[in-house]
């Protein structure tokens, strides 16, 4: 497959977390990613832009770049903002629930956790926003190996 | 924009109330999910079931809800299950640490 770059931008809103799913799942199809490896990327995909809505504009207008970037080896999807720079503190930390009793366990820190688990690689970069990369590898066929 | 993805249908029984959850849990539905759960948790007499059968997808705002829903009815001594959580579901719950909070029943 040639390489390619299918972008669009959205405004920063929950209701349209959802547009990006459907074209992920369109474009992994289109290279043939197994239906697990789609659900996968979906969660991950949604937990980008949903950082990008809930952080990037404190709840006020502004819009989000998705970039996905198909080539023989991996799918890329980028995802960016233009608003305030997300810190995220949890990279490469274990899954937040583990070891913990009811009371200690709670929720926040869990989308960055699945991002990671999720994907083969998360880079994160602040750049006048935040821009997050997730990539997933795509297993080579007998055909193309 | 009004949304149609997220399903919800209670069905009460004696001492039990089972809340089917369908379609899609997520950010944009999050706070809609949260107002028909909310007035349940107070219910300490029945047992709550959260049935997941018909749910396609979850992300971290809908886990954490469940999360919420879990410490909520622990606090209150009241019993809180979910059931019949497909298989890609059951994925992200034991990668984020929460399967073994929740009693999942088939």
């Amino acid at each position: 497959m040639k390489e390619s770059l299918v972008k669009t931008t959205i405004p920063a809103r929950a209701e349209f977390v959802d547009l990006i799913r459907l074209m992920l799942y369109g474009i992994a199809s289109k290279m043939k990613f197994s239906f697990e490896e789609i659900e996968d990327m979906k969660v991950a995909v949604s937990e980008a832009v949903n950082n990008a809505v809930v952080h990037a504009y404190g709840g006020g207008d502004g819009e989000i770049d998705v970039a996905f970037g198909i080539s023989d080896d991996e799918l890329t999807i980028q995802v960016r903002d233009h608003g305030v720079a997300f810190e995220p503190d949890g990279l490469g930390k274990p899954a937040p629930l583990e070891g913990k009793s009811i009371d200690e366990i709670q929720s926040g820190g869990l989308g960055l956790f699945l991002m990671q688990a999720l994907m083969d690689r998360v880079e994160w970069k602040q750049e006048g926003g935040t821009s997050v990369t997730l990539a997933k590898k795509r297993a080579r066929s007998e055909e193309t190996a | 924009m009004q949304s149609n993805k997220l399903s919800l249908r209670t069905e009460k029984r004696d001492g039990l109330i089972i809340v089917y959850v369908g379609g899609e849990l997520d950010l944009e539905v999050a706070s809609q999910m949260r107002a028909a759960l909310e007035p349940l948790l107070e219910r300490v007499d029945q047992r709550l079931v959260i049935n997941l059968h018909d749910l396609a997808y979850i992300d971290s705002t809908g886990i954490g809800i469940l999360i919420s829903i879990l410490k909520a009815r622990h606090a209150r001594q009241a019993p809180f299950d979910v059931e019949q959580v497909p298989v890609h579901i059951r994925k992200l719950f034991d990668m984020a640490g929460i399967t073994p909070f929740l009693a999942i029943a088939e």
